[in-house]
């Protein structure tokens, strides 16, 4: 097969199925929040509170779905703040969304992007720590310093992706398996390191000493830590990276790698080495998630950073691995979790809700089938076509 | 046939032992103040408690394995021991202190587990889902309800504590010198463990059942052709490790004695660990719980040196230790082969 025409083959299976996936995306996300509303309604029933919504034979159900759901929404967008809870969530699941993308665009499920940050973003602190006392504490230092940060956050979830990738090509040993074990690793190993050797002697806590005050990305809405330069970092970043794998060569190059390492090999592609290109690229985005964390949010590195990581994996799945797609899915689980401590503080609904949510959705667009099913009963065509989570491009070709 | 296989995995072994001797020896300083230290917790107590910690580990691990062979990757082995470990403290709870209780709250659990397998199996089989997200998923809705289901009950992330099962010393058994009460003295789901071992060898490699599982995953075509249903079989393998995570969810709850939902809960990461134990021992039940039983004694010898006291080994490198032998095992030695049709969904043609 010439690559002329594996590049058309592959552009009709994505032009055919964008819709569909964007269907597959919303229905998705419907089920979910309906099946989430049964959930906290259900468990009102459980739950002990002074002024029920409702009671139904005798039972005190405490909580009503549908004020959940707004209540969430208020939480999210209801001020200035609240917006800026919810942008900073947001800038963050851009990195981690995309990171995940980028390798499922490879057909490489790369599960390891929270050890990536979790690396990256320690690795980050360090050189922060390590460069700033030789740097003046004004913006020409933070010039210098941000992008050290960054870059040195990249270079390193880079290398911890880079494994997976080059056990994956040269050994074929699973990364979902490898990247999975190498989160408890990164975990583990930076939690010895920073609690032994590289944490801040003046606290029990397992953290670094505070990054200096001039390399700190200043909030844009106060009373919050979103920046909104980092959030346009984000945006361009999803650009370049749809781009790369959209308009370039090698962006073509690594999505056959991944999909169909035999074919690109038959085009004189070297499949082993874009593997391992695309893991690098991907655990780099997610090294950038955890520089991102460090100067953005918390300004010093912290054991159990949040599950940024696997919510990226969230993001990627209900954006179906499309690098722009990602740039809505973000800002929606961005209001989730940005939201999710005014359904507790207003309404006294565990803010775990929006977890089980996160999972939920997953389930769901994980399922094309089962919407399928839904849409030939009643009366639509049913249509042979690609799964949501396939990388894009595949299609139904390994079955077909 | 396979004996090639075997003597790959015999070297994997042993390499993965050697290594895993030398991380400890070069990382943990004192290792001959360790030595002593080790030798002199080395007791009946420490095995039983050891074994009471291989419980969640060895059974996720053998579940995992039945759903594999059958064709179905089950990644959510962790997700289905944090609902056994929740349904069975939350039923106790409910109960209060009547007779029968514990067995009841038990039974829930396993109940609980394989309810969700069932689900995991329709979405994976019936719904054709990718099995690794939809696995994925299992584990964030239970990691996600965990807490959420604890704070709506106890208006806390950890349950309060509601009992535990009492140690069951078997008579004339227990009187065996030190494997007696090594052995002889633990609580029902230890005992229940060391049944599940050899049964579940037994299913796998000596019953017609155990042909068709391993059939599905191989090479599910041809089973269909001998007219057996691989959707059944599939089926049958995914519930097999809702059962089992029943029971080691369920088994380590209630020897807690409480729920613990904040951060990776209670399981701790134990189905994971689970899942490297079978790749470990190459989809070997028995290899699975012997690997189970060592990362389990490693843990029990941490927490029984930290209460001697004078000796610290770092709990988390002896936490990663699991990982890092499968990453070793999988990266350089090679040879942990998955069933041929494991994450494939297929058509019957008819």
């Amino acid at each position: 097969m010439d690559r002329e025409r594996l590049t058309r083959s592959l552009d009709r299976l994505v032009d055919a199925t964008v819709l569909e996936r964007l269907a597959i995306s919303l229905a998705a996300l419907a089920v979910a929040v309906v099946v989430g509303g049964v959930i906290v309604f259900l468990s009102g029933a459980v739950a002990t509170c002074r002024d029920p919504a409702l009671v139904l034979g005798g039972t005190a159900m405490c909580y009503d779905p549908i004020e959940v759901y707004l209540t969430l929404a208020d939480g999210a967008f209801g001020s200035a703040t609240n917006l800026g809870l919810t942008l900073q969530e947001t800038t963050l699941l851009l990195f981690t969304g995309l990171s995940v993308a980028v390798a499922f665009r490879a057909g490489l499920f790369n599960i390891g992007t929270q050890g990536q940050m979790v690396l990256g973003g320690l690795a980050s602190a360090l050189a922060v720590l390590w460069v700033a006392p030789v740097l003046p504490a004004s913006g020409l230092g933070a010039l210098v310093a941000i992008p050290v940060a960054v870059l040195v956050g990249a270079i390193v979830g880079g290398l911890y992706g880079a494994l997976p990738g080059a056990m994956k090509a040269y050994a074929d040993a699973h990364e979902v398996i490898t990247t999975i074990m190498l989160n408890f690793v990164a975990m583990g190993v930076a939690f010895y390191l920073v609690r032994n050797h590289l944490g801040d002697p003046t606290t029990d806590a397992v953290q670094t000493p505070s990054v200096p005050e001039f390399v700190r990305l200043s909030p844009t809405i106060s009373g919050t830590r979103f920046s909104v330069v980092a959030l346009g970092f984000g945006l361009v970043t999803a650009v370049l990276v749809y781009l790369l794998y959209e308009r370039t060569v090698l962006g073509y190059d690594l999505r056959t790698s991944g999909l169909a390492p035999e074919a690109a090999e038959y085009g004189g592609v070297n499949a082993e080495r874009n593997i391992v290109t695309s893991m690098t690229l991907s655990g780099a985005l997610g090294g950038v998630a955890g520089a991102m964390y460090v100067l953005m949010i918390l300004y010093r590195w912290q054991t159990s950073m949040p599950p940024l990581g696997f919510d990226g994996i969230a993001v990627s799945i209900l954006a179906a691995n499309n690098p722009l797609g990602v740039i809505p899915a973000a800002l929606l689980f961005g209001a989730m979790k940005g939201g999710a401590i005014q359904i507790d503080f207003a309404l006294g609904v565990p803010p775990e809700l929006v977890e089980v949510l996160r999972g939920l959705i997953i389930l769901f667009v994980a399922m094309p089938e089962f919407f399928r099913m839904l849409g030939t009963r009643a009366g639509y065509g049913s249509e042979e076509g690609a799964v949501a989570t396939d990388g894009g491009s595949e299609g139904g070709g390994r079955d077909g | 046939m396979d004996n090639p296989a075997r003597i790959d995995r015999r070297a994997g072994l042993a390499g993965g032992a050697v290594i895993a001797v030398l991380f400890l020896v070069i990382l943990v300083p004192g290792v001959r103040q360790l030595g002593v230290g080790v030798l002199s917790v080395l007791d009946a107590s420490y095995v039983r408690s050891a074994l009471r910690l291989t419980v969640p580990i060895a059974f996720a691990g053998m579940g995992g394995i039945f759903a594999e062979k059958s064709g179905v990757i089950n990644i959510g082995l962790e997700g289905l021991l944090i609902v056994a470990a929740f349904s069975a403290i939350a039923v106790l709870w409910w109960l209060g202190g009547t007779t029968g209780a514990l067995a009841l709250a038990f039974l829930a659990a396993v109940l609980a587990s394989t309810a969700i397998a069932l689900l995991f199996a329709v979405v994976c089989i019936d719904f054709k889902a990718d099995q690794i997200i939809a696995g994925l998923a299992v584990w964030l809705i239970a990691l996600g309800f965990a807490p959420f289901g604890s704070i709506i009950i106890w208006e806390t992330v950890n349950s309060p504590s509601v009992g535990t099962f009492d140690p069951l010393a078997l008579p004339v058994l227990v009187e065996i010198p030190f494997l007696g009460p090594a052995l002889f003295r633990s609580t029902p789901p230890v005992y229940l463990l060391l049944l599940a071992v050899p049964f579940s060898w037994y299913l796998l490699n000596r019953t017609t059942f155990g042909k068709h599982l391993q059939a599905s995953g191989e090479d599910p075509k041809t089973l269909d052709t001998a007219g057996i249903s691989v959707r059944k079989v599939r089926y049958a393998g995914v519930l097999i490790s809702g059962v089992y995570c029943g029971l080691g969810g369920a088994g380590l709850a209630l020897n807690a004695g409480q729920f613990i939902g904040g951060g990776e809960t209670i399981t701790a990461g134990r189905g994971w660990i689970g899942i490297t134990t079978y790749l470990l021992a190459n989809y070997n039940p028995v290899g699975a719980f012997g690997a189970s039983v060592f990362f389990a004694g490693l843990d029990a010898l941490q927490l029984q040196l930290q209460r001697v006291g004078g000796v610290e080994i770092s709990s988390t490198l002896v936490g990663i230790l699991p990982y890092v032998a499968v990453l070793v095992i999988l990266g350089f030695v090679g040879k942990t082969r998955m069933p041929g049709a494991a994450g494939e969904h297929y058509e019957s043609e008819d």
